[in-house]
């Protein structure tokens, strides 16, 4: 007789909303992702093309030229914007299916992952991002002074040629999961964590959390009119019916991702729309 | 001409040899297939003299449900007192062990046969208390390690343990095959 296992289904689809307005530009989400990581301190960090984060923090500008008072910013935190495809049910993120090395994946949860130590380098899956969100680790990571003391026993270290990303630092999730286990909570979604860098916003401008659980603060965040996604072209076609018939004939990114900004200028820029 | 072909190439098998042995054990020790072990430790007679049952009194977990792994002097000397008889009649009166005297309480001299690489983050505590539904455990200790409680010494009995092994049981039991469920 064949044992019939009970399965557990996941409830959880991890978000995230950042709220552009909030943002001051600290840069303290990408230091802490780089320390949460085990990313080293590269001697080249100044080098934007070469240099290896998880989380950016882009500068946008309305116009390179502007001068005071047309001139305006914003600082823009971009990670993995976690694709979706059109079926969260079966997600089908872009850089998924062209890994030869099954080093990325998507869990059930919703998480894109990268198993740096699996990856071979060969770059397709850089080349398939539409959003840069991957960067390939040019460098050995070398640990200075006492910096290697401080280092994620969570986290591998990724090795030079291999290709990183945030993971939504999926591994505090499993310590969260596991340390609950311990204290006898045996039911996967009764579990909730927060990436490094939403623990460290010092304006709370990120916010993470279950998209599929209607009463949590990201699913609200994502349902206001500021919520904008990078370049989804899906998302202006307001007309329902022709969405519909859209997401039939092509795939979309749907990343989970949203971004809160209520500057016009700005939302422009995310869809790569002229500047009105 | 045959007898000299064959002092010729000599240097060459030997060299060879050498050199296969060296590398294997090499590879012995970076796979950890000879480690170091301090001591001769029988499990055997530690389950059957003071009749422990369960694996836990020695290799517990940690609070956040991670494995503890091997015990520490300071667990050993709670049995094997410091200041404990050193012979005894009665078999299930744990003595000292005068080898203990030259370690502190934190250390940990003996070095782990079975060891998970560096990119393997699984938890142990996750592993035993998964349930069948009618309340069975999916997994034993034995299930991967092998009746140690009946071995006589501490080499790994299933030997090691391949990724393969894991993904039978996961598959066998409906658990996901995901990488990033046990690596990062
Ligand atoms: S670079 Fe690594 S993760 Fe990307 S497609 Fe190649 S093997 Fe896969
Ligand atoms: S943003 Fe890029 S790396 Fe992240 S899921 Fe989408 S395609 Fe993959």
């Amino acid at each position: 007789m064949k044992e019939k296992v009970k399965e557990v289904k996941m409830k959880r689809r991890w978000g995230m909303a950042i709220d552009l307005d909030k943002c001051t530009g600290c840069g303290k989400c990408s230091v802490a992702c780089n320390q949460e990581n085990n990313m080293p301190i590269f001697e080249d960090d100044s080098d934007v093309p070469k240099r290896v984060a998880f989380l950016e923090l882009m500068k946008v500008t309305n116009d390179r030229d502007a001068k005071f008072p047309d001139v305006k910013t914003a600082y823009l935190p971009k990670m993995c914007q976690m694709c979706e495809g059109n079926d969260p049910k079966n997600p089908n993120p872009p850089c998924v299916s062209v890994c030869p090395a099954v080093a990325t994946d998507v869990g059930d949860d919703g998480v894109v992952s990268q198993i740096w130590s699996r990856c071979i380098g060969c770059r397709y899956c850089q080349t398939a991002c539409p959003y840069e969100a991957r960067v390939f680790n040019w460098w050995k990571p070398e640990y200075e002074g006492s910096f290697k003391k401080s280092l994620s026993t969570d986290v591998s270290v990724a090795s030079r040629g291999t290709v990183v990303k945030c993971t939504f630092c999926s591994h505090i999730w499993k310590r969260e999961r596991d340390a609950a286990t311990a204290k006898g909570i045996l039911d996967i979604n009764a579990v909730l964590y927060t990436p490094a860098c939403a623990g460290t916003c010092p304006t709370g401008a990120i916010v993470f959390g279950d998209l599929n659980d209607h009463d949590s603060e990201v699913y609200k965040l994502t349902q206001t009119d500021r919520a904008v996604r990078l370049t989804n072209p899906v998302d202006d076609v307001k007309d329902a019916d022709k969405k519909k018939s859209l997401l039939k004939a092509k795939q979309f990114t749907n990343p989970k991702v949203y971004y809160l900004t209520s500057q016009q200028w700005l939302r422009d820029m995310m869809r790569f729309k002229k500047n009105s | 001409m045959r007898r000299s072909l064959l002092l010729f190439f000599t240097p060459f098998i030997i060299f060879t040899w050498i050199f296969f042995g060296i590398s294997q054990k090499g590879c012995d020790s970076v796979m950890q297939a000879d480690a170091a072990k301090k001591i001769p430790f029988n499990h055997q007679s530690h389950v059957e003299k003071y009749g422990i049952s369960d694996c836990t009194t020695c290799h517990g977990y940690e609070e956040n449900g991670r494995f503890k792994g091997l015990p520490t002097i300071a667990e050993c000397t709670t049995c094997h007192a410091r200041d404990g008889v050193l012979t005894s009649d009665d078999q299930s009166i744990p003595r000292k062990k005068p080898m203990f005297d030259s370690y502190k309480d934190t250390d940990q001299p003996w070095e782990s046969f079975a060891k998970q690489p560096d990119l393997v983050y699984f938890s142990h505590s996750v592993v035993m208390t998964a349930k069948y539904d009618d309340g069975r455990l999916k997994a034993r200790c034995g299930s991967c390690h092998g009746d140690k409680a009946d071995s006589t010494g501490t080499k790994m009995i299933k030997g090691k343990m391949l990724m393969g092994q894991c993904m039978d049981c996961h598959t066998a039991l409906n658990l996901s095959n995901k990488c990033a469920v046990c690596h990062d």
